[in-house]
């Protein structure tokens, strides 16, 4: 895997290409696809691949700045830590070093009211998902919503 | 008015990273005390959580943070069992997918269907989790 890679557009301009786009319909507490996700994202990233994880449909809760950096009490366990998924998004987001992006669905978000994502978390229409697409070597739709 | 319940959980796995602790059986466990008496059922891929299992260790690494908070089903069960919480499973349901009874959680009641339906008028509600 090449990291980044970027070829020429109609315009001329310059495009990234990235490794893989995941697109996650899917929704948390479903079922264990997000985990899933996520762990495919790290292996290629462990490759020294690019990841692109779009998030849309209720996808879109796991990045609200509302979660703050960890989830709440654990009545059984009242001193434990447990990392909130944004927390961990931000810091896949950071170790990444612009080899893993993460866009949430402006579209899916306005419905849901899931609009106060990480600033680290691109807003994008999904008027751009075919454009999106395009930027990718592969794309995985990981569907469920 | 007594409140005794039958919950019922058909669907397992739903969600790790994101869930953690926070899943249907954590619910049981945090609410049970508000009740008379609070019953699991497993049925379908469900009846998984309850067979025992020593060596897993559920656990993964994400930008550099180990997460070892992932949800642990053996243990939410052990733990249910150590709380009082009366775990039947559909032993046809294991059976199908491989495991013997004596795979079970010590202290979790294996029961054909017929016989984990014709408990339902011992409780006052059933509920689907």
């Amino acid at each position: 895997m090449t990291g980044s890679t970027e070829t020429k557009t109609g315009t001329g301009l310059e495009r990234r290409m990235w490794d893989l786009l995941l697109v996650v319909t899917a929704a948390p507490h479903s079922s264990d696809v997000i985990t899933s996700a996520l762990r495919l994202s790290q292996a290629v990233l462990d490759k020294g691949g690019s990841v692109r994880f779009w998030a849309c449909g209720y996808a879109t809760m796991l990045t609200q700045t509302t979660h703050g950096e960890t989830k709440l009490v654990n009545t059984r366990d009242p001193g434990g830590s447990y990392p909130s998924t944004a927390a961990i998004a931000a810091r896949m987001i950071e170790a990444g070093a612009g080899r893993f992006g993460w866009i949430g669905c402006t579209a899916c978000s306005e419905e849901r009211g899931a609009t106060q994502h990480l600033p680290q978390v691109r807003r994008r229409s999904p008027a751009r998902l075919a454009a999106t697409m395009a930027a990718a070597k592969r794309t995985l739709y990981l569907g469920g919503a | 008015m007594t409140q005794r319940v039958l919950s019922v959980i058909d669907r397992a796995y739903r969600g790790a990273v994101e869930a953690q602790f926070f899943d249907a059986m954590y619910g049981l466990l945090d609410l049970h005390a508000q009740f008379d008496q609070v019953d699991l059922a497993l049925r379908g891929p469900a009846v998984t959580m309850a067979v025992d299992d020593d060596t897993y260790r559920p656990s993964l690494e994400l930008g550099g943070l180990r997460i070892d908070t992932l949800p642990d089903y053996r243990r939410s069960v052990r733990d249910l069992v150590a709380d009082g919480i009366g775990v039947l499973v559909d032993e046809s349901a294991l059976r199908e997918l491989g495991f013997p009874a004596e795979r079970l959680v010590p202290g979790v009641t294996g029961l054909d269907p017929a016989a984990l339906a014709r408990r339902w008028p011992d409780y006052d509600q059933v509920w689907f989790l």
